[in-house]
């Protein structure tokens, strides 16, 4: 068995132990495609291509996935290019490099994490002041 | 930053000069604009700007930390970047800190990004 193998053996047989059974594990070296939907627990230590929607979503460090994520508790430390949805935690640590667009409701992002794209916050946005209402009536008052 | 809390502007004003001199003694000069002050333009500094106010316009300096009293429309670059106020504009710095309380709209130009729990961002992130 190769070592990427006895790796994804370990992480399998660990779920199993913790009779956890709505998890899918693609381990490091593996190669995916497809659409995953269902899961409790998605661990992607390999590529992926395609669409997550699950609970919980790791994408460690050596895991690259290329298409859209949809998840509550989404942790990020590889490669993202595409989607990434959250209803509860987002966490991109300082590994992650993440191309494309982001939707979260709570976001974390270590030092160093790459994010391009653009980020947007769910739910109720809570209005940003506008300048142009507040600040001429400053102004005016500051002339009288 | 409630210093100014009683006093009349001209006390203000005087005091705010002071501190100036205060920090111009100092090898890094740190400015510090507190909460009630409003400015439409721009603000330049070499060193250190500690923003509490409102600001249509630009800031730029070598570290700029927008307080959780701050408000800026417009443009903030600065090698280091802290925020914890409101920004709708564009956010430009080496290393960019975004606090809980932050509120962005606008984009985000940046080396290093932190972002902690809590900050509302609706941005454009690049990073060069």
């Amino acid at each position: 068995m190769s070592e990427a193998e006895n790796e994804t053996q370990e992480i399998v047989n660990h779920d199993l132990n913790s009779n956890d059974s709505k998890t899918i594990v693609i381990g490091s070296g593996v190669r995916m495609e497809g659409k995953i939907d269902g899961a409790m627990n998605s661990d992607i230590s390999g590529t992926f291509n395609g669409k997550i929607k699950s609970d919980s979503i790791n994408i460690s460090p050596s895991g690259v996935l290329v298409g859209d994520i949809i998840g509550s508790e989404v942790n990020v430390s590889g490669k993202v290019e595409g989607t990434i949805s959250s209803d509860e935690q987002l966490n991109i640590s300082s590994s992650a490099d993440v191309k494309g667009t982001i939707e979260y409701t709570s976001l974390k992002a270590s030092y160093g994490a790459k994010i391009q794209g653009k980020v947007s916050h769910k739910g109720i946005v809570h209005s940003i002041k506008s300048v142009e209402d507040e600040l001429p009536n400053m102004i005016d008052e500051n002339k009288i | 930053m409630s210093i100014f809390g009683n006093k009349d502007e001209k006390e203000n004003k005087s005091e705010e000069r002071f501190n100036f001199l205060l920090d111009q003694q100092h090898e890094i000069n740190q400015s510090t604009l507190a909460k009630d002050i409003q400015i439409h333009g721009s603000i330049e500094a070499k060193d250190y700007i500690n923003f509490d106010g409102s600001i249509n316009g630009t800031i730029k300096a070598k570290t700029v930390n927008l307080g959780t009293a701050s408000y800026m429309k417009g443009t903030v670059s600065a090698d280091h970047v802290t925020i914890e106020g409101e920004v709708d504009g564009d956010i430009q710095g080496k290393d960019v800190y975004i606090e809980s309380s932050a509120k962005i709209k606008g984009t985000i130009r940046y080396s290093n990004i932190d972002i902690q729990d809590g900050s509302i961002i609706n941005a454009d992130l690049t990073y060069y």
